[in-house]
């Protein structure tokens, strides 16, 4: 009975239904998601641009739309603050120290990252053991890492780096390494390189072993050495993922805050972007002028990975 | 660098010829051999040494710790420095434990959450059709351009005004706390199960559809067994990243009550006098758990983390 009453759907419209029912199905699934990352990092991201052109302090935070408008003073503050802007090779201001750090911290990172992928891409006893050691700086809790260092790196004689120095006689007295400007800016660098050469390490890993064997024994019959076979082969492979890897630390990088705050606070030749962003919003209470410090640290980045894209990637591409 | 070379094995002796240890080691080393051997050990003994460090100062009384001359080796394991974390009797009690229980309060609801609201967001982005899904996940993946610093002023100015009016504090809020790290974790979340759902063949869902199963009984029936490891690994991933998490809690969180433990840690490292061991005690009760934990399930894991999983 049922059956011969129901009417016959056109078939057009049914797959139509279906295809509309699936889409409202995955906007109701991935709306918690979207609310949330919109909510709390997209629209802040927005407001924040909003909050550089006011004049926001500890006295209006919490009625944060009745701020004064004040144009571009918070910019120019910041571009005039002498922790930003760069005065001779003494002081570089944050601007400078934040490119110099990110960009050599990157490159060290990657480097010391393919060295342990070409030593953990030969067949060893234990090799399995030995990459999950190597990973075990990059998953450790960054507050223990740099208390860690900032202990073996201790002012005081008894420090463990001023001990073996000493012994070895390179130095005579002890030194204070994260409170000496210059070197203090090295050892964040290096610190950079220990702790997060395990992620560049695992993106090469995972494309030498998808390089073709083939092209090493060809090589070995025309009687190659190893840094030929590197040169000629491993390198020209790996291109594209150095590229990238590049690209994504560079941008991690750029915005770290946690890893010199707590090594360094910022002092000493160290301030980059980030340390100076929280001092002007949480120690001067400045909130405009932070936002500000944010956003030129954003567009910097911004500016600096589409000249990369544009210029480095396309030649790749075009070689 | 071609991996074959110091795979294929050496010429090796006869077998019925008895070699020692020593000539076993002379035949079969060459030099690229030791380089790679001394290498690996420079590389090891980097890793590995602040890490010994860490555990072993843990151990040390005040004395060995403010000794002339470091101690390599403690005397003995003296529980010193864990006794003025955890004991009420120690003159200095640090009370260690409540900011323990403060980091399972944040790092559970997070991974949790995470990982229930992105399996059905990476279901959605996996199987799916729908408009807009291209700039939706790009806006999404935009989280990974964003400084924490850019955010937590203007977040800090918005929960304000929200809270203001529904009656809730920003400050020494851990459900807020829990909020703002559901937005850094969800992206990465998303984005590795989606990469996940993509690698179980839809056929098998398919023919879960065709017997009669709604789409949210085919997430639950077929696709939710098939991808339990990428969900251990999303729920230890989320679980570590607000476990980890010093700049958000460190605004955040004011009263001592609420402290999780980096910024229980912070506030012990710069106590006016200064205890490296009663650091290093409580960096290794918050290490050891997470490397430990890394370490048993890296099989799994180890993709992830390429896959930007710790974002840092």
């Amino acid at each position: 009975m049922l059956k011969t009453e129901a009417k016959p759907i056109p078939r057009r419209r049914k797959w139509n239904t279906l295809q509309a029912r699936e889409a409202q199905l995955a906007w109701l699934l991935i709306l918690p998601t979207a609310l949330i990352v919109f909510g709390l990092v997209i629209f802040p991201a927005i407001f924040n641009i909003w909050i550089s052109f006011h004049k926001v302090g500890l006295n209006n935070l919490n009625d944060v739309f009745s701020a004064p408008y004040n144009g571009l003073d918070n910019y120019r503050s910041v571009f005039n603050d002498f922790s930003f802007k760069f005065q001779g090779m003494q002081s570089w201001g944050a601007a400078v120290t934040s490119i110099v750090y990110s960009v050599t911290g990157t490159i060290l990172t990657i480097i010391v990252g393919l060295i342990a992928a070409l030593l953990l891409n030969q067949p060893f006893r234990a090799r399995g053991v030995v990459r999950a050691i190597f990973l075990i700086p990059y998953v450790a809790p960054i507050v223990s890492v740099a208390f860690v260092w900032r202990w073996i790196l201790d002012p005081r004689p008894s420090g463990v780096v001023n001990d073996i120095l000493m012994g070895l006689g390179v130095i005579e007295l002890p030194k204070a390494y994260l409170a000496t400007r210059g070197l203090a800016l090295l050892l964040v660098i290096l610190f950079e390189a220990w702790r997060y050469f395990p992620f560049a390490m695992l993106m090469i890993l995972a494309r030498l072993q998808a390089v073709d064997d083939t092209l090493y024994e060809a090589a070995e019959v025309d009687g190659a050495n190893l840094w030929q076979k590197f040169r000629f082969i491993t390198l020209p492979e790996l291109r594209y993922v150095l590229g990238a890897i590049f690209l994504l630390r560079l941008m991690w990088t750029f915005n770290k805050f946690d890893d010199i705050f707590l090594l360094t606070g910022g002092g000493f030749g160290t301030k980059v972007l980030p340390v100076l962003t929280y001092e002007f919003s949480f120690r001067l209470f400045d909130f405009g002028r932070g936002a500000a410090t944010a956003m030129i640290l954003l567009v910097l980045l911004a500016v600096f990975m589409a000249v990369y894209i544009k210029v480095v990637m396309q030649n790749i591409e075009s070689e | 660098m071609a991996g074959q070379t110091f795979s294929e094995a050496p010429p090796t002796a006869r077998p019925s010829e008895k070699l020692n240890f020593f000539e076993h080691m002379a035949r079969w080393m060459n030099w690229p051999r030791f380089i790679t051997l001394l290498l690996i050990l420079f590389f090891l003994t980097g890793i590995l040494f602040p890490f010994y460090w860490m555990v072993s100062s843990s151990f040390k009384t005040y004395a060995e710790i403010g000794a002339r001359e470091p101690v390599y080796i403690p005397s003995a394991l003296r529980l010193d420095a864990y006794r003025e974390l955890f004991d009420p009797a120690s003159p200095s009690y640090w009370n260690f434990g409540r900011n323990i229980v403060n980091s399972l309060k944040v790092s559970i609801p997070t991974s949790l959450i995470a990982v229930v609201l992105s399996i059905l967001g990476a279901y959605a982005v996996a199987r799916l059709k729908f408009r807009g899904k291209n700039l939706l996940l790009n806006s999404i993946l935009m989280v990974y351009l964003f400084p924490g610093v850019l955010l937590i002023i203007p977040l800090f100015a918005m929960i304000s005004q929200v809270g203001a009016r529904l009656g809730f504090e920003v400050q020494d809020n851990l459900p807020v706390l829990i909020s703002t790290y559901l937005a850094q974790t969800l992206p990465v979340a998303l984005y590795m199960l989606a990469n996940y759902f993509r690698t179980i063949p839809s056929e098998i869902e398919q023919a879960g559809l065709i017997d009669g199963c709604s789409r949210l009984g085919v997430i639950w029936r077929i696709t939710l067994p098939l991808s339990v490891p990428a969900i251990v690994s999303v729920i230890i991933y989320t679980f570590m990243i607000a476990w980890n998490e010093f700049l958000y809690a460190f605004i955040f969180l004011n009263s001592r009550t609420l402290f999780t433990m980096p910024i229980q840690i912070n506030t012990i490292f710069n106590d006016p006098s200064p205890r490296p061991h009663v650091v290093m005690a409580a960096s290794t009760i918050m290490t050891l758990p997470v490397v430990f934990l890394f370490l048993s399930l890296e099989k799994f894991l180890r993709q992830g983390l390429s896959a930007g999983g710790v974002k840092g």
